[in-house]
């Protein structure tokens, strides 16, 4: 009888303590209101519009490009030391990025690989702007020593030595010029890079000149046509969204966990994260100093006010002349805009499958998500010029949080572009 | 309780403290002027600061630096005219046994800077803000030369400042807080207070007091001064949404519903909350008639309040307007 009694109580016990438990739990997280749900909807990569037609590149949507730019970004004879391709530092395995700080060619590369996915609807490119097209910016490391290491004159002699390429380039583009005079075409020309070939360049005839550049913007733009095709992929986050949106409650507690919520709410609230990270590729493509401490061993990174003078002095920007739009509408180059609070900014990148593209940063300075998160917080005074954000004041658990939600927007499979 | 006395001597302390902090903390050309280490060449003036990140991460130091590792050096000009001039930068061990009192005059006394150099940066033209890095191998004592050239008449301007690397001096704060506490003593045994306090075990309390000087930013606001003038727009491609560059028609018109024509329009804008302007530079590229003007370049790259300044320059005057807009 007694001992009946006692188990009674034991049971009451536990009970009550299950009961207590339940009541001090983290409560489930609110439901979303309107205005929330609409910025969801924002960032929701299903509302990203059709791609932005590029006017300067008259290939762009072609296919036959398409493949041929393919062949050309994987290939490495384009090098100086036939080892380097696009694909070297852009791996489709890494959703063309690298894994690394900094980039590994030639030599190091002045800043953080970023990824290819999505690169056709930002008015510029790199971190720092330095290009307005796709296709421009493909040029650029084609020539730079660190990078391929190779020079316009060798990169278009690739194309007129291979048959299939040369095949492809006349079908596309038209004739191909001929090279065969090396006393009008030199072997390796290119301007002011290196002596050598910076003579070899200045005493090429002006209409050889433009005719090796004409046939280096092709290369370019074929190239472009093909990374146009590399689109972000859908993650848990967006079938997330998509549940929100049919007020499936069900659908969104199998999709996401409370600290996913949560982080998610912060992200679109206190955490001032979309303030940036706005629209379905999470970026603004505009340029902010957020404080970021200097690379190890080099002077702080200017960022946007050195990019500015070279998108206006490159050849092949939207204005100039490989441009293939006879009316060369540029409002984005036009309207650019520079000034002190652009010393040390940098382009926001995408946060699509940001867990992938660690470490972090235009040098890749900060290594894990939980560390920049932390940088955010506490928003420190920039080195130079001045930081935009303000001090957050968050929570370790809130960190956690965000960075738990982060982790969502990781692609759910694997893209096309696997098998390459 | 705490003696009058005290009170007092605290704020003379504070006084004498702050009065000649410009002399006493003035390492030749680089001096702590209220919260901001500025740098003097000659009459031109820059922000000045020294970062070890590698050690102190975003820490700033405006002379003295607590370790030998990586220091980067910030100039963030507060003339112009540093700008478009050509800046060498050079760091010397200091042989000139005067410490932090070494001068110009001092540094010119040593024949060969060349043979004591740890660091020069030839010169070189920045536009916006000056940046060296060095890595300091050994701790000791160091002077910086800063060389500017004035292009026209080739006039050269110079800043010389002595510092010390493996600073862990605290400065003079000990060297007065003990003179204010034997003050005290002095005082308390004076008053024969100290006494009784030790005969009737009354227990003293200690305070302290801590004064922070907040910087002050001055924000700064625009007055909508749009009495005279009335400005609407309207954007033909839709609401304005984000990360689209689009374009405005606006419409000036007079308080009493004329149009205005022939103004010369300026606009400009940002987020006052955020410190920021516009992320392009839009212009008014037409003039439509009616009191329509076409503004081109328009970019909002952030959801949230934005102020649209608009400056109208007619014959009658100038006047700003000023549209909020919530995105």
């Amino acid at each position: 009888m007694r001992s009946t009694s006692l188990r009674t109580i034991g049971v009451l016990v536990v009970a009550g303590a299950v009961v207590a438990w339940l009541q001090i739990r983290e409560p489930a997280p609110p439901p979303w209101t309107e205005s929330e749900v609409a910025v969801l909807r924002s960032l929701w990569l299903e509302s990203l519009p059709a791609l932005p037609a590029d006017r300067s590149n008259k290939v762009a949507d072609d296919p036959r490009a398409a493949a041929f730019g393919q062949q050309l970004f994987f290939d490495p004879r384009m090098s100086a030391n036939g080892q380097i391709a696009c694909s070297t530092c852009h791996q489709p395995v890494r959703r063309f990025s690298d894994g690394l700080a900094k980039g590994q060619a030639i030599g190091t590369s002045k800043r953080n690989t970023p990824s290819i996915a999505g690169s056709a609807y930002s008015p510029w490119l790199y971190w720092d702007g330095r290009r307005d097209s796709q296709w421009s910016q493909a040029l650029a490391p084609l020539e730079d020593p660190n990078e391929h290491g190779s020079n316009r004159m060798q990169v278009i002699r690739v194309i007129s030595s291979d048959e299939s390429y040369r095949g492809q380039y006349v079908s596309l583009f038209g004739p191909l010029t001929d090279l065969a005079d090396v006393a009008r075409f030199p072997i390796a020309a290119a301007p002011g890079l290196g002596d050598e070939w910076d003579a070899a360049w200045q005493a090429m005839a002006e209409p050889d000149r433009v005719a090796v550049n004409t046939v280096f913007s092709n290369i370019g733009k074929a190239i472009a046509a093909f990374e146009r095709t590399i689109l972000p992929v859908s993650s848990r986050f967006d079938d997330y969204v998509a549940a929100v949106i049919d007020a499936d409650t069900e659908r969104q507690q199998l999709l996401f966990n409370d600290a996913e919520v949560r982080g998610l709410r912060l992200f679109i609230g206190e955490a001032n994260c979309t303030q940036c990270h706005n629209g379905p590729l999470l970026t603004n493509n505009e340029f902010h100093n957020t404080g970021v401490l200097s690379f190890s061993g080099e002077v702080p990174d200017k960022g946007r006010v050195g990019g500015l003078p070279e998108v206006f002095a490159d050849p092949f920007n939207c204005l100039g002349d490989y441009s293939d739009d006879p009316e060369r509408h540029c409002p984005e180059l036009e309207f650019a805009r520079t000034g002190a609070e652009l010393v040390g900014a940098f382009r926001t990148p995408s946060l699509r499958n940001v867990e992938g593209t660690a470490p972090f940063m235009h040098k890749g300075q900060i290594a894990t998500l939980g560390l920049v998160l932390e940088h955010y917080n506490e928003a420190p005074d920039a080195m130079i010029g001045h930081n935009e954000a303000k001090p957050l004041g968050l929570g370790k658990r809130e960190i956690r949080d965000l960075a738990s939600f982060l982790g969502t927007l990781t692609p759910r499979e694997q893209a096309q572009f696997d098998s390459m | 309780m705490i003696a009058r006395p005290t009170i007092f001597l605290f704020a003379v302390f504070c006084a004498v403290w702050t009065i000649p902090q410009q002399a006493a903390f003035a390492h030749g050309g680089v001096v702590q002027e209220d919260d901001l280490c500025v740098i003097k060449v000659n009459y031109l003036r820059a922000h000045f600061k020294i970062y070890q990140p590698s050690v102190s991460g975003h820490e700033q130091f405006c002379e003295d630096l607590p370790a030998a590792s990586e220091s980067v050096f910030v100039m963030e000009y507060q003339h112009d005219a540093l700008s478009s001039m050509p800046i060498d930068f050079r760091i010397i061990r200091d042989v000139t046994g005067k410490g932090r009192f070494a001068r110009m005059e001092d540094v010119e006394l040593i024949g060969d800077l060349d043979d004591i150099t740890v660091f020069f940066q030839p010169a070189v033209t920045e536009p916006d803000v000056f940046t060296v890095v060095h890595e300091f191998l050994e701790e000791g004592d160091f002077i910086g030369i800063v060389t500017a050239t004035q292009p026209d008449s080739n006039k050269v301007y110079a800043a010389v400042f002595p510092f010390e690397v493996g600073f862990t001096g605290v400065g003079y704060w000990p060297f007065f807080i003990g003179v204010l506490l034997l003050l005290q003593l002095q005082y308390l045994h004076m008053s024969g207070r100290l006494k009784r306090w030790f005969k009737g075990g009354s227990k003293g309390m200690a305070a302290i007091v801590l004064i922070v000087l907040v910087p002050f930013a001055s924000a700064e606001t625009f007055a909508g001064e749009g009495a005279d003038l009335r400005v609407t727009y309207t954007t033909p491609a839709g609401p304005p949404q984000i990360n689209r560059i689009h374009s405005w028609i606006l419409h000036l018109e007079t308080a009493d519903g004329k149009p205005v024509e022939s103004a010369r329009v300026v606009v400009e804008g940002g987020m006052p909350e955020h410190d920021h302007g516009l992320p392009t530079r839009p212009r008014v590229t037409e003039e439509l008639g009616g009191g329509d003007y076409r503004l081109d370049g328009m970019r909002f790259h952030m959801s949230g309040y934005w102020e649209i300044v608009v400056t109208v320059e007619t014959d009658g005057g100038d006047s700003v307007v000023v549209l909020p807009l919530q995105l």
